[in-house]
């Protein structure tokens, strides 16, 4: 609960800043110097989190014999780790590092063109079947005194094969790395 | 199914099949015929005798339809998706690690105090399993910790385990113990309670090798295959399609009839994905059919739940498998796997 309170500290500084903002000048500056020069809050720290408004704004609310909130503490202090100036700077490797990461990367796309490449490679085996399918499809009369193309014209219909019936729920299975329980029923009854 | 054309597209099309093939409804109906009329009427002495459309007829012209030497059979080529997901190749699996690594290296550090409240059962389970993992936060990445002095040695040595996705599991489903009871009392290796384990990829059906089971080859797709009483040559289900019924149709009709009601199926769409053709057989004269030939068109099916059953089928089979591409192309037949080889799966 105490939390809450503190948050609600910090959203009735925004508010505040919300009615204000007819003014060009932040209200930090406003509340702290008056116009005149500043002097550099100590708030400002990276361990501080937040910025200096919320700080002033709170301090003045709560008193200074009144302890803060440890779950606010906490929560602070996990924000100041998380803080930009305190994620590790961006990777710097020697020549010989740099060249084998530089190998292990070329390696990793290879692969992947690789995978992909096998994967178009039986997408279009599989359409141009689906094709040459249709085509004799096409030329071909019958059954029995049914013109020719008849049967390939009803199997380009798509009634029904689009919409909320179209594909059955049990087909939405995602693979997974490990089997069920049990891994197929076989008891299974319409 | 047809979709109802005009009294005009209707006469055009009974004319025009009398006459030639109709390709489809549409070209039917598009008046390019009588343009072609038109010229062929300007310009009578180049293809009168192909283009010119008959007179429109006041009564229906009955011809005799030829025999079909062809039979048209419907066929389904029931598979079973595979289950789960391949395994990755060593070369994946040690990029994976690497990248955990660099990850590691990037991010912010972990912060205990934000996920655990200070003694309470869960910190000291905590504090107990980062004391075994050398102070890693990670629980998968082996020992290697990306703040301290060894930072830069981030890559793991030749033969390592470490990137093994079955060390990867045991070292997680170690981890997964609880080692601290509720009032905060270390538990003894012994009255540890062990963790649930995930099943294993190859199942009882894989170890004896039964292709009639359906939970075999679980990374794998099955294709449904049967075998028809005398000629003892494996195939898919097949039968021939009727004057009223559809391909799709005909196909769910034969599965059923074939394989049981006992399964969850689903016809993927209604276009044939493979056919096979065989020839007919002609007298000398080139006209008397001795045998008609088969055009066999194959739907593709999927099977979500139960087992086939051939008791009592109409369609004289015997005896079925469940069998993997690779076995597919060892059990059938040079034609009928160049048929279906290009329909298959990449597993």
């Amino acid at each position: 609960m105490s939390l809450f309170q503190s948050l609600r500290g910090l959203f009735r500084s925004s508010q505040q800043q919300c009615i204000r903002s007819i003014s060009t000048t932040p209200v930090p500056l406003k509340g702290a110097g008056g116009g005149g020069p500043k002097k550099p809050s100590s708030g400002n720290k990276p361990g501080g989190g937040f910025g200096a408004s919320g700080k002033s704004v709170r301090r003045s609310q709560r008193g200074n014999d009144q302890p803060r909130d440890p779950k606010m503490i906490n929560l602070m202090r996990h924000l100041a780790v998380l803080n930009p100036k305190r994620i590790p700077a961006p990777l710097r490797m020697a020549r010989n590092r740099y060249l084998r990461h530089w190998t292990i990367h070329r390696a990793w796309l290879l692969f992947r063109r690789k995978q992909r490449e096998e994967r178009e490679r039986v997408w279009m085996k599989q359409y141009q079947s689906m094709n040459r399918a249709c085509e004799e499809l096409r030329l071909t009369s019958g059954p029995d005194t049914r013109p020719e193309g008849y049967l390939f014209r009803v199997a380009m219909e798509k009634w029904g094969v689009y919409g909320l019936k179209g594909v059955p729920i049990e087909y939405a299975r995602p693979q997974v790395e490990t089997p069920p329980r049990v891994a197929w029923s076989h008891d299974w009854k319409p | 199914m047809m979709s109802a054309p005009g009294r005009r597209g209707s006469a055009l099309l009974l004319r025009s099949s009398s006459r030639r093939a109709v390709v489809c409804l549409q070209c039917a109906s598009i008046p390019t015929q009588f343009y072609s009329a038109e010229a062929a009427a300007t310009q009578p002495t180049i293809t009168s005798t192909t283009t010119t459309p008959p007179p429109p007829l006041p009564t229906k012209e009955k011809t005799l339809p030829k025999p079909n030497p062809y039979l048209i059979k419907s066929g389904v080529i029931l598979s079973r998706p595979p289950i789960l997901t391949r395994l990755p190749t060593p070369f994946e699996a040690s990029f994976y690690l690497y990248q955990k690594r660099l990850n590691e290296r990037l991010s912010a550090p972990f912060r205990k105090d934000f996920y655990f409240k200070q003694d309470t059962a869960l910190d000291l389970d905590w504090r107990i399993k980062l004391k075994e993992r050398h102070g890693v936060p990670a629980k998968d990445i082996g020992r290697y910790n990306p703040r301290g002095r060894m930072a830069w040695n981030d890559e793991v040595l030749v033969g390592s385990t470490t990137s093994d996705p079955q060390h990867i599991v045991e070292t997680l489903l170690k981890d997964a113990e609880v080692r601290v009871s509720e009032d905060g009392e270390e538990i003894a290796p012994e009255e540890r309670i062990p963790v649930e384990r995930p099943m294993p990829r190859t199942t009882e059906a894989d170890e004896k090798n039964d292709v009639r089971r359906l939970d075999r080859r679980l990374d794998e797709t099955l294709y449904l295959v049967v075998k028809r009483g005398e000629e003892n040559e494996w195939g898919f289900p097949e039968g021939q399609v009727p004057t009223q019924e559809a391909l799709h149709e005909t196909a769910q009709r034969i599965l059923t009839e074939s394989a049981g009601p006992n399964m969850n199926t689903w016809i993927v769409g209604r276009v044939p994905v493979a056919h096979r053709v065989s020839q007919p057989d002609f007298e000398e004269d080139g006209k008397t059919i001795k045998q008609r030939g088969e055009k066999v068109f194959y739907l593709k099916g999927r099977i979500m739940a139960g087992q086939a059953d051939l008791t009592d089928n109409k369609h004289g089979l015997t005896d079925f498998k469940w069998l993997t591409k690779n076995e597919l192309k060892e059990t059938l037949s040079k034609d009928m796997w160049d048929a279906v080889k290009n329909m298959l799966d990449l597993r």
